[in-house]
């Protein structure tokens, strides 16, 4: 009798993960003690050029830094980079290297208040930011511009020199929860590359830091931000600063990829965030960058100044700062309430969801954030694309007559051109929330999850018709109401 | 030459549209008299950083009276500059809101 050999196919072998730090030169780059601080420098530099060419340059803004800079390719440049890797803005931010020379001097005493540690005040803030950036303005105005910028600079040094770790980061600074948000969608993540080695792991310096022999100097800076690398799951709070790179004394943190949007369709306990359905705070974040998404878009188009108009009509007031509070507070609290909610109303007849009307809200919020983004992408890239090259003859003006004369004809791609690309990030959005939404109904409901799906992929569809109808609305740019 | 100058003027058809519209600008001394023979160059911005300028020649039509044609390429708030060169070689520009640009 012949013995019988029974073949089973091989397991297939999991290629490991790209990563970052692995490629030659970037990746000694971005490993180097000092690339942060390198990183920092001219951000820093370029920042102080936005302010004093914002205070005493050309009042107009399409030739001053600071607006430029600011409104065209610092917005533009952010997104197309979270889109293409990570939250690279964080890891070179110019606020956090004037904080650490602060810190030479100032030592923080007190610990953040506990009822402030969630996303409620961070939330508000970007709502104002987006409020503030239509009443005032501020694409039309270098002087608020700078002033904002100067603004940020007061703001981090006052809330870091008085509170401990990196309580401006994760608690406050609006421009890094937008960061935090969108990189969700990023392909790329600080992570270990090892999971196993973490295990063996005592000193877990990568949260800790490193002290010297007398234990009282800090010689390497542990995640300011309380994200555990071994628990930590993906870019939320994260803000690439690599001192879990610098931290770890087994090599054994990287820059890895991963499938973008990965991190919505999943509720593990994360490190430093929990569960993200036990997070309403979150959520709401993650609403006012979805919704506001379209909401700055629309403040950019023809329709906004006719609405706004009726309104002011209907309301009797002739200043702005009602009616456009007003647009804000149904765009972003009134609108997301009643669709969400009536979404999560038809999950639980239809949908046979048992769980309750808040938490499905919650858990679905996320699902909106590809969208947002996508809606984000189209408006920042379309304005970065067909301006880009506007930087040269803004320079050359703000240090002529060193550059000769100012290229004002230069400009950027047409907008025919850009226009199918802004199309294609809204249907990339579409895409990406069609399959976090479908995942969530999917995995999460378990009575009828296809019937579940289909009132979330409805509000996909609604945020996408209505970002289309944007795009495809005429621009217009006024600084003033019911002009 | 002129230590004042004063600039006046005038786009038709007025509310602006977006177009090549007519800019006729009239230029005088402090004195009131007629300022002949300066060069005269208008662009367009968009009170928006990132937009494409618009530049336009003018042509003396009068005594101190230059006109000629700008575009204003979308709707919204644009600013017009004016760039003159009198004719003893004095350069001086000069910036004026044309505000609320309407669609067609």
């Amino acid at each position: 009798m012949f013995a019988q050999t029974k073949e089973f196919p091989s397991a297939p072998v999991e290629s490991p993960p790209f990563d970052l730090l692995r490629v030659p030169v970037i990746g000694r780059l971005l490993g180097w003690r000092h690339a942060r601080t390198a990183l920092q420098i001219p951000a820093l530099i370029a920042g102080i050029a936005m302010i004093a060419h914002g205070l005493f340059g050309p009042t107009l803004a399409p030739k001053n830094l600071a607006t430029t800079v600011s409104w065209v390719h610092f917005r533009g440049a952010l997104v197309l980079v979270l889109l293409c890797a990570g939250n690279l803005f964080c890891l070179a931010c110019p606020f956090m290297l004037v904080r650490q020379w602060a810190r030479r001097w100032f030592h923080p005493w007190l610990t953040w208040p506990r009822a402030l540690r969630n996303k409620w005040l961070s939330a508000g803030l970007f709502a104002l930011i987006l409020f503030a950036y239509e009443l005032f303005d501020l694409w039309s105005s270098p002087w608020w511009t700078a002033w904002l910028i100067v603004a940020y600079f007061a703001s981090v040094l006052a809330i870091d020199g008085i509170f401990k770790h990196a309580v401006f980061c994760k608690w406050v600074c609006p421009i890094g929860q937008f960061n935090f948000v969108a990189s969700a969608l990023s392909p790329l993540e600080v992570k270990v590359r090892e999971e196993g080695v973490c295990v063996t792991c005592h000193t877990k310096d990568c949260i800790r830091g490193r002290r010297d022999a007398s234990g009282l100097v800090t010689i390497q800076r542990g995640c300011e931000l309380a994200l555990f690398q071994p628990a930590k799951v993906g870019n939320m709070d994260c803000t690439f600063c690599l001192e879990c790179v610098q931290a770890c004394p087994h090599d054994n943190v990287g820059i890895l990829s991963r499938p973008p949007a990965s991190e919505l369709m999943t509720d593990p306990i994360r490190s430093g965030i929990g569960y993200f359905s036990r997070r309403p705070d979150l959520a709401a974040l993650t609403l006012v960058f979805t919704f506001g998404a379209l909401l700055n878009a629309f403040g950019m188009v023809s329709p906004i100044y006719a609405l706004e108009s009726w309104m002011a009509r209907l309301m009797h007031v002739s200043h702005e700062a009602p009616v456009l509070g007003t647009i804000f507070i149904v765009s972003l609290v009134v609108e997301p309430v009643l669709l969400l909610g009536l979404a999560a109303w038809l999950t639980q007849v239809w949908g046979g969801s048992r769980r309750a009307m808040l938490p499905l809200i919650v858990r679905y919020a996320y699902g909106l954030v590809p969208m947002g983004f996508g809606m984000w992408l189209a408006h920042y890239s379309f304005h970065f694309l067909t301006g880009m090259l506007t930087l040269v003859p803004v320079v050359q003006n703000a240090v002529s007559p060193l550059l000769g004369e100012p290229l004002w004809r230069w400009t950027g791609l047409p907008t025919r051109v850009v226009q199918p690309l802004e199309f294609g990030f809204l249907a990339l959005g579409l895409m990406g929330s069609l399959m976090v939404t479908h995942r969530l109904a999917v995995d999460e409901e378990g009575g009828h999850p296809s019937r579940a799906f289909v009132p979330w992929a409805a509000v996909c569809l609604l945020l996408f018709a209505a970002s289309v109808w944007l795009i495809l609305q005429p621009m217009e740019m006024r600084a003033t109401f019911m002009g | 030459m002129a230590a004042t100058l004063i600039i006046e003027h005038e786009i038709d058809p007025w509310p602006a549209r977006v177009g090549r519209e007519l800019v006729t600008l009239k230029l005088s001394d402090a004195a009131g008299r007629a300022v002949s023979g300066a060069r005269v160059k208008l662009e367009s911005d968009m009170a928006h950083p990132g937009m494409k300028p618009e530049f336009g020649d003018t042509s003396e039509v009068g005594p101190g009276r230059y006109q000629g044609r700008l575009a204003f390429t979308m709707a919204g708030d644009w600013v017009m500059l004016v760039h003159i060169t009198l004719p003893g070689g004095q350069s001086l520009e000069r910036q004026l809101e044309v505000k609320g640009v309407r669609a067609n």
